[in-house]
């Protein structure tokens, strides 16, 4: 006599798992990697994209610039704190995200969904262009800390190959737009825009905000790859805070 | 004299381990007919477009007008109300799938009980249940109830889920329609009584914050229910409870 062979009673149901209500910590990473985005990388971000327009300025105004940053207390610590270490996990964390999500454009071809997709692309340009940006404009070459005046030309010689030149252009687009997005994406998932009206509000202010950033970062470079500072000195002299008060012009010139 | 006939094309699976095959159908056009009606008509003679001898095709049906969420399934690509997608307002052959997030169970039919068991998990009820009479619940007025009303309308067919970028087996996620439901129970006078446990279970693994804020729930969502305004408020609600937890504990 035949017996039916039963399949073993599964443990686990097939499919997508229910929510496991309470338990793990994901809630906490997603939010951190959330919060990160804004302080300190978009913050940073900010302050960056402000600097490199001394740029406009020329060798001089930049390598200021690059000093007055490097003069911060604890600068070294700052950097790491609120820069290097914050960006690797907002990186990092990103990238697993995005494997976990299953983008489905193409059946589901709406703007949302389409924006879902380029932040994780530009996030992606973003890492990729953030760690050798970082390596060789901070770690390798000469050392910006201790020679301010060497920045302009340093940038300069990057950007004088065309490769470096349009992938500094592309990472400028794609970052702009991330950080742009990201906030609006920030804004609706920590329940400060819960409103479809005020989302599509928010939205033409981020875009705005994005747009500016960028076309700040380009005329930026622009300033690199000109006519106006060709050629600049490996170093250039940097006015001193005295030099400053010794060829500024007397006080009565002003009235 | 030469009737109009309505071309389907539909993906069949005799069980979850058969192979997958596609089978086509000619079915006599009517007017009004939709994709059930036409899966009907198939059940009444289960005969293949060239001719060959088939099974009904297994679908789950129940209301017929797009009130018990069962007919969910893939046509034409996309997730939508069988019951509610009418043949002339598609474009022929009609590609019939089940649909893709789910369990397969056989042909059109999928096992969508991950989304009863979310709803279990987050408490998605009012507590009315006592060894006595509890009387009249609270007056819920007007304007909370035009907040509440179109979150009630919920239908449960999974739609929103099956779109979702985010809904699958690495995330976990709970979904649009249970997050939505929180909002739901939270807001009634009576149901809030578990808000902060509701909250606290939206932050475990799978939890309101996998949401990507695609918004493909909100564009599918046959009921227009307002998904993507219920996330962003739930999220807060989430992220202030888990705060107040983490100082008051």
């Amino acid at each position: 006599m035949a017996t039916a062979q039963h399949p073993p009673t599964p443990t686990v149901r097939p499919g997508v798992q229910p929510l496991r209500a309470g338990q793990g910590t994901s809630f906490l990473w997603h939010k951190l990697h959330s919060l990160l985005g804004i302080v300190p990388i978009g913050a940073f971000l900010l302050e960056h994209l402000l600097s490199n327009y001394e740029a406009l300025k020329g060798p001089a105004a930049y390598g200021a610039q690059v000093r007055f940053l490097n003069s911060l207390p604890m600068v070294r610590l700052l950097e790491w704190v609120f820069i290097f270490l914050p960006l690797l996990y907002h990186g990092l964390y990103g990238v697993y995200i995005w494997l976990r999500g299953k983008s489905n454009i193409v059946y589901y071809p709406w703007a949302g969904n389409w924006m879902y997709t380029a932040q994780r692309y530009t996030g992606l340009i973003a890492l990729l262009y953030i760690g050798q940006h970082v390596l060789r404009q901070r770690f390798m070459g000469i050392s910006l800390p201790e020679n301010p005046g060497a920045a302009f030309a340093k940038v300069q010689h990057e950007l004088a190959n065309p490769w470096m030149l349009a992938v500094y252009v592309i990472a400028m687009i794609a970052i702009c737009w991330h950080f742009a997005y990201g906030i609006w994406l920030f804004a609706a998932k920590w329940g400060i825009t819960p409103g479809v009206n005020s989302r599509k509000r928010f939205g033409y202010v981020c875009a705005a905000l994005g747009l500016a950033l960028a076309i700040m970062g380009l005329v930026s470079i622009w300033a690199f790859v000109g006519p106006r500072y060709k050629n600049t000195p490996d170093i250039v002299p940097l006015a001193t805070a005295q030099l400053h008060i010794q060829n500024a012009p007397p006080a009565y010139t002003l009235l | 004299m030469a009737t109009k006939t309505v071309q389907l094309e539909i993906k069949r699976q005799a069980s979850p381990d058969a192979p997958a095959v596609w089978e086509k159908f000619e079915v006599e056009w009517r007017p009004g007919l939709n994709v059930t009606s036409a899966l009907m008509d198939i059940a009444l003679n289960p005969t293949t477009a060239d001719g060959h001898a088939t099974t009904p095709v297994t679908y789950d049906s129940n209301c017929l007008e797009e009130i018990c969420g069962s007919c969910a399934m893939r046509i034409n690509g996309r997730a939508r109300m069988a019951c509610s997608s009418l043949i002339d307002n598609l474009e022929q052959p009609i590609r019939v799938e089940p649909l893709t997030k789910f369990p397969l169970v056989r042909d059109l039919q999928v096992d969508r009980s991950v989304l009863f068991e979310n709803l279990k998990r987050v408490k998605a009820w009012v507590p009315i249940d006592g060894t006595y009479d509890l009387g009249s619940g609270p007056r819920v007025f007007p304007q909370q109830q035009e907040v509440n009303y179109p979150l009630s309308n919920c239908i449960s067919c999974t739609c929103c889920m099956e779109v979702c970028p985010q809904f699958n087996e690495e995330t976990g996620f709970v979904g649009a329609a249970t997050i939505a439901q929180v909002k739901l129970f939270n807001n009634h006078p009576t149901g809030k009584v578990f808000k902060e446990e509701r909250l606290r279970a939206l932050a475990g693994d799978g939890g309101v914050q996998e949401c990507g804020f695609a918004q493909n729930c909100v564009e599918i969502c046959p009921k227009q229910i307002p998904l993507t305004n219920a996330i962003s408020d739930v999220s807060r609600d989430v992220l202030i409870q888990k705060a107040k937890d983490l100082l008051r504990s």
